[in-house]
């Protein structure tokens, strides 16, 4: 018996090591025809239409990012409760990139052909975004509702691109207008605080276009990241004596700055990016500090007026659980992209495809938030989304954000 | 606005000295190079809004809090982690705080959600002119209680049983073995001390800045710190901490905030090539 | 357990009919290596329509930058698991070739081959400087000199980036070799697969000359190597910098995949990911390297696919999973390199001889 086994055995071995390989071929198989009826309808399924978000769920920049999503996703199952866009639900593939280039790209091609979805959020990476915008600029699969936007993908205007953030651009214009004028400025000295990178430099750069249309001058000022203490950043600008600060980067920068400012006893009014909107930043800065501080946004804070758009979702958070981060700027932004999605996926018809849906939105667009924003208009020749700003400060005694003014005001401002 | 400067990088710079001092005791205790450590100092400033926010500890309660979870975790990493990989390769035992600290970032972030958290202590957070300094008060609470943990630490140390048990069993296992020294015990107490005094640095790198997962960047400046100061040398954490905190707010101030890096790990490059030993340290070491 | 690591001798007898099988098996790792691209990109197999999942949520992409990968991880594993010096350096001599192809590809706009000839140039010469310090420290002093080393690089890449192409980045062209142009996914896979075949012939013959031999040697033992007449120092410079052009080839190559590069791309984890791969396929190991930087690329993204299936679950847990999915990805992943670590030492390749043995065990009853 024994002879017998050692005999038979390199054959039994290979036999094993073809079964090896050959069992999950197999498996794949035959599991291949119970999915078969899957086929790729760009995203379109009888019951629900495949949508995809590109963001940051849980690298560096994921404290800002997966809120926006959030914000996507309930407003997605406030229409999905609602039954949906003609009769299919909306499905979304949230897909994470860790803010890496390389991810992006794998979880892009994903989005495209692997799990096809007719159309693609967020894209909240600059750097990737910059990397695949030859791709979608000439590919079949339109971005609609960008969490950033980079000139790359953004200009000149493409049928396949939607922004869906507050464009720096017209935020640099709104905010620095709003000061000049609230101050009585003649030519303001105006100083941006913002952390190294790519981002920060293009921003100052319009700031300081901004600044020089009105006689003055902007001077940059730069911080890490993951900055502890701003001394050496504070004391440049007690020397420099600017008529107002304004601040890019996380939340962070924004903390330190005013936190900093404050020990000194500098009282320089400041204004942040929209993404420096969340009531924890100005709780962290404390009252004092948080008095100077407000942030230029295209969008209404959850919770900051009564119209029937911010009622709406305060609302629905509430229900899904969401109070924790109604409040956050992010929340708000991604709840409008979630709209954007809704409407988008109505206007591409009953029989939507990725070409209908290009095709439907390339003719130009009006999504009314109800008072979240003002109305955002796309047409063929411009997809820069919303436009108007307005600036929110924060009031610590009612935990509420205070607004200065109407959207329409900075209509003067925003070229 | 060079003592202005000097004031903020040493304040820094004592944060950074606690933690490399932790970092050390393990390194002395247990020969692992702890890539984990920036994740320690996260730990702890998670531990104290736990403490703080969600708890609602009176303050007093809270440090205990902090520091017996900081030991616990401490013990918890050594028992499950590096005792079953003891004498291994010294990169896999790299690899393995490596790993660990990504399977901490995803927990906390799990527990906590990844947005950062502000931190409310009744630490003095006001300031006060000095010789025309203007002191924050923080920053000087921070420096001293810094100060004070390494003192109490090198007391410790020196002076005390358990602290010549733990020379002991770090000058030479084999020996403190033979002499009946449980140096398995004492490793786990090395653990346990280098946790907790990274778990206080992050409790204040918490205050001064918000508790986001984002600390441990700070945390591993640790690193720099110790090797300039000299890998075995426990003054050599400190002074390496210190210098680490000056280089980085000199740098931003008269440079550019980016290049703090740059002459940090310089700095650690020449001392590398001229006196590997660092500065503080034993010459001790292979060389070729 | 412990009687597995004396596994039995394995009956392998040198049958000449063996020839024919081992021909045969060739042809059909070929034949599939040939065909994983087209399976791929058309995502159907005799004219069945596979499903994500069915092809484990994998895209031709990660494939591709799997193959970029095992560059770095070979080169990584020949320096450290062969020559004995531990190096945190990896993304620096990725950034080192980016930069040079952002000069002479971008900027001069010299042709795709002169690129690489001309990366591969800078990245030798970056690591012989990088490996200087190897002269007189060692051990984990080195690995800090490389990290020094590492940030230094970083510095110069981002006041590079700054300087000469300002807010978004390097960008990069579609390279073309000769006419063929590398503009699609599936010509990229075929030029990577050769040049990842051609680094590993290369690097496995290496090790088998005189000079691997004593490179061996002298990670064993170093005066050993001296007696044998081999100038140890040189030679470690030496591997260095062939390392290193390796690595500067692939950060090229990673950069044009990615057609855009920042001071970001090429971070201290970055380098680090390449110390896990070899460590997690097996050091000292070229094959190793193939199955770490495999695992390293391929696994999360097969995590995500699967955890995608349970986020509809109900409870704290499905809840939970829904809420958080990317930090599950990164907690099972990170503990599957912790358990990889604690009960595979010798990285996965050591995986198959025990698993034979085991089931030979099992065979035998």
């Amino acid at each position: 018996m024994m002879t017998l086994t050692r005999k038979i055995l390199p054959t039994r071995s290979s036999a094993y090591r073809a079964l090896l390989i050959a069992a999950p071929i197999i498996a794949c198989l035959g599991s291949a025809p119970a999915l078969a009826q899957n086929t790729p309808q760009d995203g379109v399924h009888p019951d629900r239409v495949d949508w995809g978000v590109l963001m940051d769920l849980s690298g560096p920049t994921s404290a800002s990012q997966s809120i926006w999503v959030a914000g996507l996703q309930d407003r997605i199952r406030m229409v999905n409760e609602a039954g949906g866009v003609h009769g299919r639900r909306i499905n979304i593939l949230a897909e994470d990139n860790r803010f890496n280039a390389a991810t992006d790209r794998i979880a892009f091609e994903k989005l495209v052909s692997q799990t096809p979805v007719i159309a693609i959020s967020g894209m909240g990476t600059s750097a990737s975004q910059v990397a695949l915008s030859p791709t979608i600029r000439a590919g079949k699969v339109p971005i609609v509702g960008t969490y950033t936007s980079t000139k790359a993908l953004s200009e000149p205007v493409s049928p396949m691109v939607y922004n869906g953030f507050c464009g720096y651009k017209e935020m640099a214009q709104a905010g620095v207008g709003h000061y000049v004028d609230r101050l009585g400025l003649k030519a303001p000295k105006v100083a941006t605080v913002a952390i190294e990178s790519a981002g920060g430099k293009e921003y100052h750069d319009f700031i300081a276009e901004a600044v020089a249309k009105r006689g003055g001058t902007a001077h940059h000022i730069t911080m890490k990241v993951t900055a502890v203490d701003v001394t050496p950043q504070a004391l440049e600008l007690m020397a420099l004596k600017p008529d107002f600060i304004t601040i890019y980067g996380v939340p962070n920068t924004a903390i330190l700055t005013m936190k900093a400012l404050q020990q000194y006893g500098v009282k320089i009014p400041a204004f942040g990016i929209t993404y420096l909107g969340a009531p924890q930043i100005f709780t962290a800065m404390g009252p004092e500090a948080g008095a100077n501080y407000t942030f230029a946004s295209c969008f209404t804070p959850g919770g900051s007026d009564t119209l029937p758009g911010n009622v709406e979702m305060m609302t629905f958070a509430e229900k899904v659980g969401r109070t924790a981060i109604r409040e956050d700027i992010n929340y708000v932004a991604g709840w409008v992209a979630g709209q954007m999605i809704s409407e988008a996926l109505q206007r591409a018809g009953r029989e939507a495809t990725r070409a209908k849906l290009v095709e439907s939105l390339s003719k130009g667009f009006t999504i009314d938030t109800k008072g979240l924003s003002a109305p955002i208009v796309y047409t063929p020749q411009n997809n820069t989304g919303p436009v108007l700003f307005r600036m929110f400060g924060y009031d610590h005694a009612t935990r509420k954000f205070t607004a200065f003014g109407e959207y329409a005001d900075s209509a003067r401002y925003v070229q | 606005m060079l003592g202005q400067v000097l004031f903020s990088g040493l304040a820094l710079g004592s944060i950074y000295g606690l933690v490399a001092l932790g970092f050390v005791v393990i390194l002395k205790a247990t020969d692992v190079f702890n890539f984990a450590q920036g994740m320690f100092v996260v730990c702890g400033a998670y531990l104290a809004v736990t403490a703080l926010s969600l708890l609602g500890l009176p303050f007093p309660l809270a440090i205990l809090f902090i520091i017996l979870g900081a030991a616990l975790m401490g013990m918890g990493v050594h028992a499950a982690l590096i005792r079953p990989l003891s004498g291994r390769p010294i990169l896999s035992i790299i690899m393995v705080t490596i790993a660990l600290s990504i399977v901490m970032r995803a927990g906390i972030e799990i527990l906590y959600g990844p947005a950062g958290r502000t931190l409310s202590t009744p630490l003095p957070s006001g300031g006060f002119l000095f010789a025309g300094l203007r002191i924050s008060q923080l920053h000087l609470t921070a420096a001293a209680v810094s100060w004070l943990c390494m003192l109490a630490f090198g007391l410790f140390f020196r002076f005390t049983s358990v602290g010549l048990l733990m020379r002991a069993a770090a000058d030479s296992h084999e020996a403190a073995t033979i002499a009946g020294v449980k140096v398995d015990a004492m490793n786990r107490l090395a653990w346990a001390i280098g946790f907790t005094l990274a778990a206080i640095g992050g409790l204040f790198l918490g205050q001064l800045q918000i508790v986001s997962t984002e600390l441990e960047t700070i945390g591993l400046l640790a690193l720099p710190a110790v090797v300039i100061g000299g890998m075995q040398s426990i003054p050599g954490a400190i002074l390496g901490g210190l210098l680490v905190g000056v280089i980085e707010q000199l740098a931003s101030t008269y440079i550019s905030p980016k290049s703090a890096d740059v002459m940090i790990y310089a700095l650690l490059l020449v001392i590398l090539l001229v006196r590997p030993w660092g500065l503080l340290g034993q010459k001790a070491i292979n060389r070729v | 357990m412990s009687d597995l690591a004396t596994p039995k001798p394995a009956a392998a007898p040198a049958l000449p009919r063996a020839w024919p099988r081992r021909f045969i098996l060739w042809g059909l790792a070929l034949a599939a290596l040939a065909y994983l691209p087209v399976l791929l990109t058309e995502r159907m197999i005799f004219g069945i329509y596979l499903s994500n999942m069915t092809l484990l949520n994998l895209g031709l992409s990660q494939v591709n930058l799997m193959l970029i990968a095992m560059l770095g991880a070979l080169s990584l594993n020949y320096l450290t698991g062969c020559a004995g010096l531990i190096s945190i350096g990896h993304a620096a001599f990725y950034a080192t070739g980016a930069m040079s192809a952002a000069v002479i590809g971008t900027q001069l706009g010299l042709p795709f081959p002169l690129v690489l000839i001309g990366s591969a140039l800078a990245g030798a010469v970056m690591g012989v400087v990088a490996g200087l310090p190897s002269l007189r420290v060692q051990g984990l002093y080195f690995v800090l000199s490389t990290m020094a080393v590492h940030y230094l690089v970083a510095y110069v890449f981002l006041e590079y980036q700054f300087r000469v192409f300002d807010v978004v980045g390097v960008p990069f062209g579609t390279p073309s070799l000769f006419g063929f142009e590398l503009s699609t996914p599936m010509r990229w896979y075929f030029f990577l697969l050769a040049l990842v075949a051609l680094v590993y012939a290369g690097l496995s013959n290496s090790l088998r000359s005189r000079e691997g031999r004593a490179l061996l040697a002298m990670r064993d033992h170093e005066r050993a190597a001296t007696s044998l007449g081999v100038d140890v120092r040189i030679l470690r410079i030496k591997a260095f910098g062939l390392t290193s052009a390796i690595a500067a080839v692939a950060g090229t190559l990673y950069a044009h995949y990615l057609s855009n590069a920042t001071s970001e791309s090429f971070g201290i984890t970055f380098a680090i990911q390449f110390i896990a791969m070899i460590i997690i396929g097996g050091m000292g190991s070229l094959k190793g390297s193939l199955i770490g930087a495999a695992l390293w690329l391929l696994l999360p993204s097969i995590i995500t696919g699967f955890a995608a299936g349970f986020g509809g679950g109900s409870g704290i847990v499905g809840s939970m999973l829904g809420e958080h999915r990317a930090q599950f990805v990164q907690l099972i992943f990170g503990l599957l390199v912790v358990a990889l670590l604690i009960y595979a030492p010798g990285g996965l390749v050591s995986i198959g001889p025990k698993v034979r043995a085991l089931l030979g065990r099992w065979r035998k009853g």
